[in-house]
């Protein structure tokens, strides 16, 4: 109520200054941060003042402590850094399969009506409800969890590669088949390089995924990483750490993402869309 | 999906190829919750009880349901800390395992260690009450699930008019403040800060001494494979860990046994300085897994008979 009441006074009595700073910050983007602060100011109050009372709510303050000591003592390192292995171990087999299905079924009719029934059932199956049966073919270590993190990251890359040779312009092939250009040479100077923004549209989409299932897999068997130190922190009581451990996980599936995009565009600095924006 | 079936072979082979290779080694991989029940395992390992024997212990904690008993018969670990009725439903599902080791009996007089948990203002006070009423357990058909239902009834309550509903114990507190459940079978550390509550919160029960005095809820088990190709080595653990047994009852207060504990639940050591550490057992009751076996029957989680003396090692039962 303080707030509010502080800042209406200057506010009403200048309309137009009032409008500046608004339309400073559409232009700034800085209102996504406001936003973000603004919550996280919510959560510090709301725990602070006992809005709401558990062991599982810590202040935030108190999130960023666990933080500090545990980037300190090396500790979120080492179990971020074991997922980060999972998650890209799992996702570029799960690229590399889903691009070279993609590619085979979209070119190849009978292996398209063999092989697609299958990927298709694959595709629905909830990667968590067939890990019990998983571990005992694949155990509980790494191996379990990096594939079903490729389960996980193949349907979309696979989906939207073939999709990609599939919707090929009729032309670019005429074209390509009047040049007299091999099989080899179509697919490496005509198929790839068309499909390539569907493909990478599916590894964008595939890349949060294999973070996902990076972290439930560790949350149902293992002893590393950041799913099983969430675990372990609750079953410790040590909420504040446990979010700690979310935090930086966020902070690294956001620095991926943003890594995702600068090689996206180096690879795709020919296509529209990279010239739109 | 040629690709899906070659990599499950080949996993498949490396969980073999893993199996083998840790049968003929002199180290044993031990899956454990990390509860304080546990304990002896870290104060054998720290105190060197396992290399006098030549043994190196590779502790795999699971904080999760799914890895278990799965996991033990894939060849993940050797030997794994699990409850009695899990272990007894998985023999009775046909998979042969060995009892190498005692773990939780709920002596009497352990202190606050596990209970019914519910509101204090519904003043809920016998398993009558309870009917209609909402129940957490943390996993449905366990031993904490069959002990409340053994309980209701035993109070005067009907079972089947309860309705249980699966929640972790870390978020249990939470779903009673929430009154998304009326009453939470809870264990240390979670129940210690319902009773440090009282404002908020009452204990009401211990359905373990009053359904089963002195029960036996957790042992260790391996699998009959392991157990028949490993005999020698399962005899220096028992050894080392019943030593590790030993120092954790003598030493109950002593503050090296809270540094252990701390170290591998990751408690912080000022939280488990205010718990009860009960007293462990040093071998197997056949009769009172007996009793226990009966209860599951009683409750029909099992049908058929069940050999605990055949599927137990003598080193435990001494």
């Amino acid at each position: 109520m303080s707030i509010v009441a502080s800042l209406s006074g200057p506010m009403t009595a200048t309309v137009p200054a009032r409008r500046t700073p608004f339309r400073d910050l559409a232009k700034s983007r800085l209102s996504g941060a406001i936003l973000i602060a603004v919550l996280l100011l919510l959560w510090e109050v709301s725990a602070a003042r006992g809005w709401i009372v558990s062991d599982n709510w810590p202040r935030f303050s108190a999130v960023l402590v666990a933080a500090w000591h545990g980037l300190l003592s090396g500790e979120l390192a080492e179990i971020l850094g074991s997922t980060l292995y999972r998650t890209l171990a799992g996702y570029a087999a799960g690229c590399v399969l889903g691009v070279l299905f993609g590619l085979l079924l979209g070119s190849s009719r009978i292996l398209d009506w063999t092989i697609r029934p299958l990927i298709e059932i694959q595709r629905t199956l909830p990667s968590p409800a067939i890990i019990p049966p998983l571990i005992l073919f694949l155990g509980v270590d790494d191996t379990l969890k990096i594939f079903i993190i490729m389960l996980a990251v193949f349907p979309p890359v696979f989906v939207n590669t073939y999709g990609g040779v599939r919707g090929l312009d009729e032309t670019l092939l005429l074209t390509a088949r009047t040049f007299g250009l091999s099989r080899f040479d179509t697919l490496r100077k005509i198929v790839l390089p068309a499909t390539l923004p569907a493909m990478t549209a599916g590894m964008r989409i595939a890349l949060s995924l294999a973070l996902i299932m990076a972290v439930i897999g560790e949350m149902i068997s293992g002893s590393s990483g950041v799913g099983n130190y969430l675990m372990s922190m609750q079953y410790a009581m040590r909420a504040d750490s446990m979010y700690a451990s979310v935090i930086c996980l966020a902070a690294a599936g956001y620095l991926l993402n943003r890594i995702f995009l600068v090689a996206e565009r180096a690879a795709l600095h020919w296509h529209h869309s990279m010239r739109m924006e | 999906m040629f690709s899906l079936k070659s990599l499950t072979g080949l996993a498949l082979g490396v969980a073999v190829a893993a199996f083998t290779t840790a049968a003929s080694a002199q180290s044993v991989r031990v899956n454990y919750i990390p509860i304080t029940d546990v304990t002896p395992l870290f104060v054998a390992i720290e105190k060197g009880y396992f290399k006098d024997e030549g043994l190196t212990i590779v502790p795999t904690p699971s904080t999760g349901g799914a890895a278990g008993v799965p996991g033990l018969m894939a060849g993940a670990f050797d030997v794994m800390y699990g409850n009695v009725v899990s272990t007894m439903l998985a023999t009775q599902q046909g998979f042969k395992l060995e009892v190498v080791a005692a773990g939780t009996k709920q002596f009497p007089n352990r202190g606050r260690t596990n209970g019914l948990v519910a509101r204090k203002a519904d003043g809920i006070k016998t398993g009558k009450d309870l009917e209609g009423k909402t129940v957490a357990v943390n996993t449905r058909n366990n031993i904490i699930w069959l002990f409340a239902r053994a309980w209701i009834a035993k109070t005067g309550g009907d079972a089947t008019k309860v309705t249980f509903k699966e929640v972790p114990f870390p978020q249990m507190l939470d779903a009673l403040r929430g009154k998304q459940i009326d009453a939470a079978f809870m264990v240390n550390p979670f129940f210690n800060a319902a009773v440090n509550d009282a404002e908020t919160f009452q204990t009401f029960a211990s359905p373990y001494d009053e359904v089963q005095a002195g029960v036996e809820v957790g042992h260790y088990i391996s699998t009959q494979e392991y157990f028949s190709k490993n005999r020698e080595t399962l005899a220096k653990y028992s050894r080392a860990f019943r030593k590790g047994v030993q120092w954790y009852n003598a030493n109950l207060k002593d503050p090296e046994l809270l540094r252990i504990v701390s170290g591998f639940t990751k408690m912080k050591p000022e939280l488990v300085a205010t718990l009860d550490l009960q007293t462990l057992p040093e071998v197997v009751d056949i009769d009172t897994v007996a009793t226990t076996v009966k209860l599951m029957k009683d409750n029909e989680l099992i049908t058929g008979d069940i050999d605990i003396r055949g599927m137990t090692a003598p080193d435990a039962l001494k």
